[in-house]
C-alpha cells in the first residue's frame, strides 16, 4: 500500500458514514446514496492533493455534494424515473444494527417517513444547510465553504428550513403520539 | 412578525457566538418570549432529527466497492508502464518516412530497454492534467497567439517549446503555464480540441526513454521527441486526435528548424 493510499484511509475513509448519510439526504434514495457516495470518494482519492489541513470532513462534503449535484443535473436531463415515495423513505439496511421488536419498529418507520417527508418538501438550498448543520454538525463557516454562499445566507436558509419544519411538525415532542 | 434577533438566537443556539454575544442573546430570549419559543422549537427539532434520521450507515457492500476502486486507483498510479509498440497502434495514413523511423526506433528501445525507462512519467503527467483541470489552474497566460505564448515561457520555463495556434485544423490554443514536475520547469501548451483539453508538456527528456503512450486512469499520453525536447500530450480525446495534434507540433517544429 503506498503512501497516498494510507494517508487517505486514515484522513478520508473514517468519513465514509457521513458521506453516505449526507448523499442518501440530500439524494432522497438509498441505491442513489451509493452511487454518490462512491463517486465522490474516486473524485477525493484522484484530487487528495487538494486537501488543506488536518480535517477532510467539510472537504469530503463538498465533493459529496457537488456529486449530488452532477448526478441530479444528469437525472434531470434524462427526465427519467420519477422519486416514488417509497424509493424516498426507503430504510437504509441496518448494517449490523440491532433490531427493535416489530411493532415499535413499525411506529418508528411511520415517524421517520413523515419526518422524512418533511425533509423532502425543503428546497434543495434549505435541506443541504439544515443537513449539514443539524446532521454532520459543520459551522456556519464550514457550511459557507461547502455549498459555496455568504454565512449571511446560510444562517437565513437554516432558519427557513427550521421554520418550514416547525410549521409543518405533527405534534409538540414528548406528547404521546396518536399512530395514523 | 419576526423578532429582529432571532438569527441572533439560532447563532446562539449553534454555538457560533463568543461568549459575550452568548450571553447578550440568552438575556434577550429571557424576555422575548417569541425567541424563548424558537429556541424551544430549535432544540426539539434538533433532537428529533438526530434521533430518526442518523441511522443512514454505510454498508459494507458499499465499503467493499470503494476498498475495490482504491485498489483500482491505486494500481493505475503504480502500474509499470506498457506503451503498445508504436508502429501497430499509430494509424498507418500517418507513416511519414521520418515518422515511421522514428516510431521504429521508438519501439526498438521500447523492447529494448523499458525495464529502465522511469514509469513514474505518464502518472505524473496525468496528475498534472488532472490538476489543470481544477478552476482557474489550467493557464498562466491566455493567448491564442504563439508571440505572446512563446516568450512568456522565458524564465519561467526550462524550455521554449514550439508555439502553433491550429484553429483551422480543430486545435485551437488557449493559453499556457509553467509546471514543476520530474524536478524541472515544464512548458506546457493548452490546447482546446472540441470540449477536450489537451494539455502539451514540453520539456528536457534526458537519458530515460520516453514512453510512445501510455493510458492512466483513461487518461492518454502521447510522447515523442523533437529536436532535443521532449513532448507529451495528455488528455481524455482519443488517439487519433491526440496523433493528429503531435503531427501538426512536429511538422511546425520542422518548419521551425529549416
Amino acid at each position: 500500500m503506498d503512501d497516498k493510499r494510507s494517508r487517505f484511509e486514515a484522513l478520508v475513509l473514517p468519513h465514509l458514514d457521513a458521506a453516505h448519510r449526507l448523499a442518501r439526504w440530500l439524494s432522497r434514495s438509498a441505491g442513489d446514496a451509493d452511487d454518490i457516495a462512491q463517486e465522490a470518494f474516486m473524485r477525493a482519492y484522484r484530487a487528495f492533493d487538494t486537501l488543506r489541513g488536518p480535517d477532510a470532513r467539510p472537504w469530503l462534503l463538498s465533493i459529496v455534494r457537488n456529486c449530488h449535484l452532477t448526478a441530479l443535473a444528469e437525472r434531470r436531463r434524462r427526465a427519467c424515473e420519477p422519486l416514488t415515495e417509497e424509493h424516498e423513505t426507503r430504510p437504509a439496511a441496518g448494517a449490523g444494527a440491532a433490531l427493535p421488536d416489530p411493532e415499535s419498529a413499525s411506529i418508528e418507520r411511520d415517524e421517520r417517513r413523515t419526518l422524512a417527508r418533511l425533509i423532502a418538501a425543503l428546497p434543495e438550498e434549505q435541506r443541504e444547510v439544515l443537513l449539514l448543520r443539524e446532521l454532520e454538525d459543520l459551522s456556519y463557516r464550514e457550511i459557507a465553504a461547502v455549498a459555496a454562499v455568504p454565512i449571511g445566507t446560510v444562517m437565513s436558509r437554516l432558519a427557513r428550513a427550521r421554520a418550514a419544519l416547525k410549521a409543518t411538525w405533527p405534534e409538540a415532542e414528548g406528547e404521546p403520539r396518536a399512530v395514523r | 412578525m419576526q423578532c429582529a434577533e432571532s438569527l441572533r438566537v439560532q447563532a446562539a443556539f449553534d454555538g457560533e457566538l463568543d461568549a459575550v454575544s452568548a450571553a447578550a442573546a440568552e438575556r434577550h430570549a429571557g424576555h422575548c418570549s417569541e425567541c424563548r419559543a424558537l429556541l424551544e422549537h430549535l432544540g426539539r427539532t434538533r433532537a428529533r432529527l438526530r434521533r430518526d434520521l442518523d441511522y443512514g450507515q454505510a454498508s459494507p457492500e458499499l465499503r467493499g466497492r470503494i476498498a475495490h476502486m482504491l485498489d483500482a486507483e491505486e494500481a493505475a498510479g503504480r502500474r509499470a508502464a506498457q506503451p503498445r509498440p508504436a508502429w501497430r497502434s499509430r494509424p498507418f495514413w500517418l507513416g511519414t518516412a521520418a515518422g515511421a523511423a522514428t516510431a521504429l526506433a521508438a519501439s526498438v528501445a521500447v523492447v529494448l530497454l523499458a525495464p529502465l525507462f522511469s514509469a513514474r512519467l505518464p502518472d505524473e503527467l496525468v496528475a498534472a492534467h488532472l490538476r489543470s483541470l481544477v478552476p482557474g489552474r489550467l493557464t498562466a497566460v491566455v493567448s491564442t497567439d504563439r508571440h505572446t505564448v512563446k516568450p512568456w515561457f522565458a524564465g519561467r520555463a526550462d524550455v521554449s517549446p514550439a508555439v502553433g495556434d491550429f484553429g483551422a485544423q480543430g486545435y485551437r490554443l488557449v493559453g499556457g503555464r509553467a509546471d514543476y514536475l520530474d524536478r524541472q520547469r515544464m512548458a506546457v501548451l493548452v490546447y482546446e480540441h472540441g470540449a477536450h483539453v489537451i494539455n502539451v508538456f514540453a520539456f528536457l527528456p534526458g537519458r530515460g526513454i520516453l514512453p510512445a503512450e501510455a493510458t492512466r486512469r483513461g487518461y492518454h499520453v502521447s510522447c515523442w521527441r523533437g529536436g532535443d525536447l521532449g513532448y507529451c500530450a495528455v488528455s481524455d480525446a482519443g488517439w487519433e486526435e491526440l496523433t493528429a495534434l503531435r503531427q501538426l507540433l512536429e511538422d511546425l517544429a520542422a518548419r521551425e528548424t529549416r
